[in-house]
């Protein structure tokens, strides 16, 4: 009988890897930007170069600005993720296996999904006053929505046959939930968490540049004032190089342990 | 011998959204199953042997009648009536070894005794060394081959199976049906099995129940008396195989019903 398993599991990454894959492309876009900022198109100030972007983050984060900054941000940011996750999964589960729930929440949520987290920055300056706790709840109504919908997305797509095959085993209800409904809806969960990630860093950005004094949207929109482009960029490139980490360092090692390793989801549509 | 199964007069109505009107799938539909008899249900696409072994699972509802199993009455899905499922339905969270293992876990039954029974079903299915995959790992026969051991595992009273090899390759098929032959009859199991190609089913049974086409009613219940363990090539050489399998075709065809064989 012929057996068909793919090209052993998948290896762990090491610095082969690790070169073209992580170094490359970086490398290969500061270049680019080099040459651009080289070739003297711009003024400087409009288009600051690699170098003098780098000079600016190291005097940062020597004077203890950007650190400062970047905990207030990400203070706001992991706090804003956890209560949003605290109420999206549990609701999106209570709403999936419930009709009544369901049928009550759904029109709620749909109106308010609809709403951008920055279109509540009005209100909540006048309810928290300038600062992050204003932007803590932008943060919230706009991690949540994106959270909740996958979550019940994911719901609405286990495969009846799986719930019937363990019953037929003996599973009853609790046992339904805890060993088909939560794995079978992990990777749209992780898609809600990553697009809800996504959203906040807009909201915290937004936000903290409309109702905040620090922050690194803040940094980025005081920056402006001052033209000190070169740290309008290492705001944004914080911004950036944090969401990279927190994906590599956190969220693919949790998809590459449980969905890709089931074969829910995989990189790409080349076979491995 | 007992009959282990019994149905009585069972008839399902379902209203079909598309059509805008009530079905009548099965119209009292009476059957009897003994313990350790291999029984299979043949019948034309639509003629609901895929909603009676629903109902006999538990998770469909007749309208009218009951099922009995070891003389309780059947009210939802239990452990006695394991299902084997044409899309395998196997988790794919969890390893060959896990999938297996997953009602004696249920049952709360201590972890060495569970790895015990567990590896004997793993090995007669086939799948040693197999046991720490995953099933996207698996080949499509394997992946059946661990739904039958995770339902056989778990020592059902009766073991319930709806076209469970259409979704395989013909070789792997024989294969399979050859195996299922020779483990049931080992582990003595009570069989229900669901599928509209005569031939199987006169391979696999001790003993074949033709229904009509919609509402599913029964035009033949016959003894298959083949000697076991059934190969293929021994079968198809017997006349009577030929025999049973044209008077289960002739059945079908005289109830009206177009027969795929």
């Amino acid at each position: 009988m012929s057996v068909a398993i793919p090209a052993a599991a998948r290896k762990r990454r090491n610095w082969r890897d690790f070169v073209p894959t992580e170094i490359v492309p970086f490398a290969v876009g500061i270049l680019l930007w080099q040459a651009l900022s080289s070739a003297d198109i711009w003024p400087r100030v409009l288009f600051p170069s690699p170098l003098e972007v780098a000079n600016a983050f190291v005097a940062d984060t020597l004077s203890g600005a950007l650190p400062a900054n970047l905990w207030v941000s990400m203070k706001s940011l992991l706090l804003g993720f956890v209560i949003s996750c605290a109420i999206a999964i549990p609701l999106g589960y209570l709403m999936g296996l419930s009709r009544v729930t369901r049928n009550f929440f759904d029109p709620l949520v749909n109106l308010l999904q609809a709403i951008p987290g920055l279109a509540w920055i009005p209100f909540a300056i006048l309810w928290f006053g300038l600062g992050q706790g204003a932007v803590l709840f932008i943060i919230v109504m706009s991690i949540f929505f994106p959270v909740l919908h996958n979550l019940l997305t994911g719901i609405r797509m286990v495969q009846p046959v799986l719930i019937e095959a363990v019953q037929t085993l003996g599973a009853g209800r609790a046992a339904v939930v805890r060993h088909v409904i939560f794995p079978a809806t992990l990777p749209n969960l992780m898609t809600g968490i990553r697009l809800g990630i996504a959203f906040g860093f807009r909201s915290l950005v937004g936000g903290e540049m409309i109702a905040s004094t620090d922050g690194l949207g803040y940094a980025i929109f005081n920056a402006q004032q001052y033209f000190q482009s070169p740290r309008i960029v290492v705001g944004m490139l914080t911004i950036g190089i944090v969401w990279l980490a927190m994906d590599r360092l956190i969220l693919r090692p949790i998809e590459v342990r449980t969905t890709m390793r089931w074969g829910l989801i995989r990189d790409g549509l080349e076979k491995s | 011998m007992t009959d282990i199964l019994v149905a009585n007069d069972v008839s399902k109505t379902y209203f079909d959204t598309d059509e805008k009107d009530n079905v009548v799938a099965l119209q009292g539909l009476s059957l009897s199953v003994r313990a350790h008899e291999f029984v299979s249900v043949i019948g034309p696409s639509g003629c609901g042997k895929s909603t009676f072994l629903r109902i006999v699972a538990g998770l469909d509802k007749p309208t009218s009648g009951e099922i009995r199993v070891s003389g309780k009455k059947v009210t939802g899905p239990g452990a006695d009536r394991g299902m084997v499922f044409q899309e395998y339905a196997l988790l794919p969270w969890k390893t060959t070894e896990a999938n297996i293992e997953f009602g004696l876990r249920l049952k709360g039954m201590e972890a060495a005794k569970r790895r015990e029974i567990t590896q004997r079903f793993v090995d007669l299915v086939g799948l040693t060394g197999f046991e720490k995959k995953y099933p996207h790992q698996l080949s499509g026969g394997m992946r059946q081959r661990a739904a039958v051991a995770r339902v056989l595992a778990n020592n059902p009273t009766v073991l319930l199976m709806d076209e469970p090899f259409a979704a395989v390759d013909a070789m792997t098929r024989q294969h399979l049906q050859e195996e299922l032959t020779s483990i049931t009859a080992h582990e003595r199991t009570t069989v229900l099995f669901i599928t509209h190609a005569i031939e199987e089913a006169v391979f696999l049974s001790d003993r074949v129940v033709a229904l009509s086409g919609r509402p599913g009613r029964i035009v033949a219940d016959l003894m298959i008396d083949l000697p076991r363990p059934r190969k293929w090539d021994d079968v198809v050489r017997d006349e009577r195989f030929a025999a049973y399998r044209d008077q289960l075709t002739q059945s079908i065809h005289s109830s009206g019903a177009k027969v795929h064989t």
